[in-house]
């Protein structure tokens, strides 16, 4: 039993960083429609600025999130007006969701080139730090992604439902043109949802440098896990694509722990298929969102 | 006389290759309830999205309050005092109906004055302030349109343009939102209503305006417009007509 728990919690642990990347996807797909596959090379590019930022001039990872943070705001608002003002405005969603896949391959690219190909990770002095509660031992840092990521997911929440622009995120999200005819730019809206959602990606990166060893080629994969806990979360739900990280993480984890970690693969993408195909609208997520035709 | 507060004039609008408005012109009065009739296809609501400038115009000019509104955004249109309520309603059905009213005062100048606009909107419209917290989208046809007005008025516009007022709406329903445009008429806005229940709006409106296929073929006051033979037949019910 104390086994199966503590599978669990460093499922949780673990699977905070999916939340993260998950929130972030569903606010840009909220007023985008699409899903940003880019997300996860942007996260591995800021874990590298994380890594740099430690390595270099040793500052904390966690005091690198005041850095780190408004910083990748700045760059999600770059990207915006840079590569999907135009895009946005088009009917056909595939326009954006192409430019998405281009920038995945050329920040990728990118960080081989400069980077090289060989892993990096921190040397935290705090890595090793456990917290025992009776028989659980939680390590400090897994548990400060859980903290980052409820962190982030409470800040998200505030934005949407208690600011201006947030409310405006959710009308968009909602009926775009509405939106304009209220006298809302829609397109900074827009540009507003996916800069908060780089931003997301920042925190993630810094989350990312922390526990991982991570490598140029990490996003790929890391965005098609955050598109699984998106999945099962459901779209239209802040809270909802955090607990599907969180489910995500357990599952990976109970499968790696009493199968064989061969199998996590198979069995996260397993679990996406079937729950595309019997709960299209995820565990939390808005009926709406996925109309029946 | 003074120039009326909307003037179109000559507007056409293509839709790709094809034309959906071919050299309109009309005027709409300051403190006038104004009418826009015709099948559907007319090009009515077309009409209406330009004017609002959700879509450009190819040919012509819309000019309010003795401004030309060439190549301002819709967001300077609504600043200006011109909002479009949109066919279907269109609210925010899973925020609530405050922040549907709050959205409607987004621009700073109708933000500043937020407190007095919803005063006017809950007067004009009781329930609403009952509903207040809940989701727009639990409230019933009418009170959606109610909303969807109420949320055009949070704007504080000089004019309002309501696209198919009635749609959806049972006859006793139909009668209780016209009565509200004529009382917000009465209030000093200025009301194009696009409708489908021609007896309706030909009764209530001051001047009103037939399109077809795009042109508009007719114009006239209401009671003008209801004595004529071919609108009669056309549009409420009598048959053989000519439009």
């Amino acid at each position: 039993m104390s086994y199966f728990l503590q599978v669990v919690i460093n499922g949780i642990l673990l699977g905070s960083m999916y939340g993260i990347a998950a929130a972030g996807l569903s606010l840009i797909f909220g007023t985008m429609r699409i899903i940003f596959l880019a997300q996860g090379s942007v996260i591995v590019f800021f874990a590298f600025v994380v890594y740099f930022l430690f390595a270099k001039a040793g500052i904390d990872p966690y005091l690198c999130l005041l850095i780190i943070v408004p910083f990748a705001f700045l760059v999600g608002l770059g990207l915006f007006y840079a590569l999907f003002q135009k895009a946005t405005a088009l009917e056909d969603k595939n326009v954006s969701l192409l430019i998405a896949v281009g920038l995945m391959y050329l920040i990728e690219n990118a960080l081989l080139k400069a980077f090289s190909a060989s892993p990096r990770g921190l040397n935290i002095s705090y890595a090793s730090a456990v917290l025992v509660v009776g028989s659980i031992r939680i390590a400090y840092v897994p548990l400060g992604l859980l903290g980052l990521a409820l962190a982030s997911a409470a800040v998200v929440f505030v934005f949407l439902r208690r600011t201006r622009v947030g409310t405006a995120v959710r009308a968009a999200a909602e009926d775009m043109e509405a939106t304009t005819l209220q006298g809302i730019n829609s397109v900074w809206v827009c540009a507003i949802s996916f800069a908060v959602g780089v931003g997301l990606a920042g925190v993630a990166g810094v989350g990312m440098s922390t526990v991982y060893s991570f490598d140029y080629s990490f996003g790929f994969t890391f965005a098609l896990k955050a598109l699984i806990a998106l999945t099962l979360g459901g779209l239209g739900n802040v809270f909802g694509a955090l607990a599907g990280g969180l489910i995500l993480g357990i599952i990976e984890n109970l499968t790696a722990f009493y199968i064989s970690a061969d199998w996590i693969e198979a069995v996260s993408y397993g679990i996406f298929v079937l729950v595309l195909i019997f709960l299209p609208q995820g565990l939390f997520g808005k009926r709406g969102l996925v109309k029946k035709v | 006389m003074a120039s009326p507060l909307l003037e179109v004039k000559g507007l056409s609008v293509s839709y790709g290759d094809v034309r959906a408005l071919t050299d309109v012109s009309l005027e709409v009065e300051e403190g006038t309830i104004v009418a826009l009739v015709g099948s559907n296809g007319a090009g009515k609501s077309t009409l209406l999205k330009a004017i609002a400038g959700l879509l450009h115009a190819s040919n012509g000019e819309v000019i309010f309050a003795e401004h030309s509104l060439s190549n301002l955004s819709t967001k300077h249109r609504v600043d200006r005092g011109i909002v479009l309520v949109p066919e279907g309603r269109r609210l925010f059905q899973t925020l609530t109906v405050q922040e549907n009213l709050r959205l409607g005062a987004y621009l700073p100048k109708a933000r500043a004055n937020f407190s007095e606009s919803l005063e006017r909107v809950f007067g004009l419209f009781p329930v609403l302030r009952e509903r207040a917290g809940g989701r727009a989208g639990l409230l019933s046809g009418g009170e959606q349109q109610m909303l969807a007005i109420g949320r055009a008025v949070m704007a504080q516009p000089r004019l309002v343009m309501i696209d198919e007022a009635s749609l959806g709406l049972s006859p006793i329903l139909t009668r209780t939102i016209f009565n509200l445009i004529v009382a917000l008429n009465q209030q000093g806005t200025t009301v194009l209503v696009v409708e489908q229940n021609v007896h309706m709006a030909l009764k209530v409106c001051h001047k009103a305006y037939v399109m077809k296929t795009g042109q508009i073929v007719l114009s006239g006051t209401g009671e003008e417009l209801l004595a004529n033979a071919d609108v009669r037949k056309a549009y409420v019910g009598e048959r053989g007509s000519k439009l």
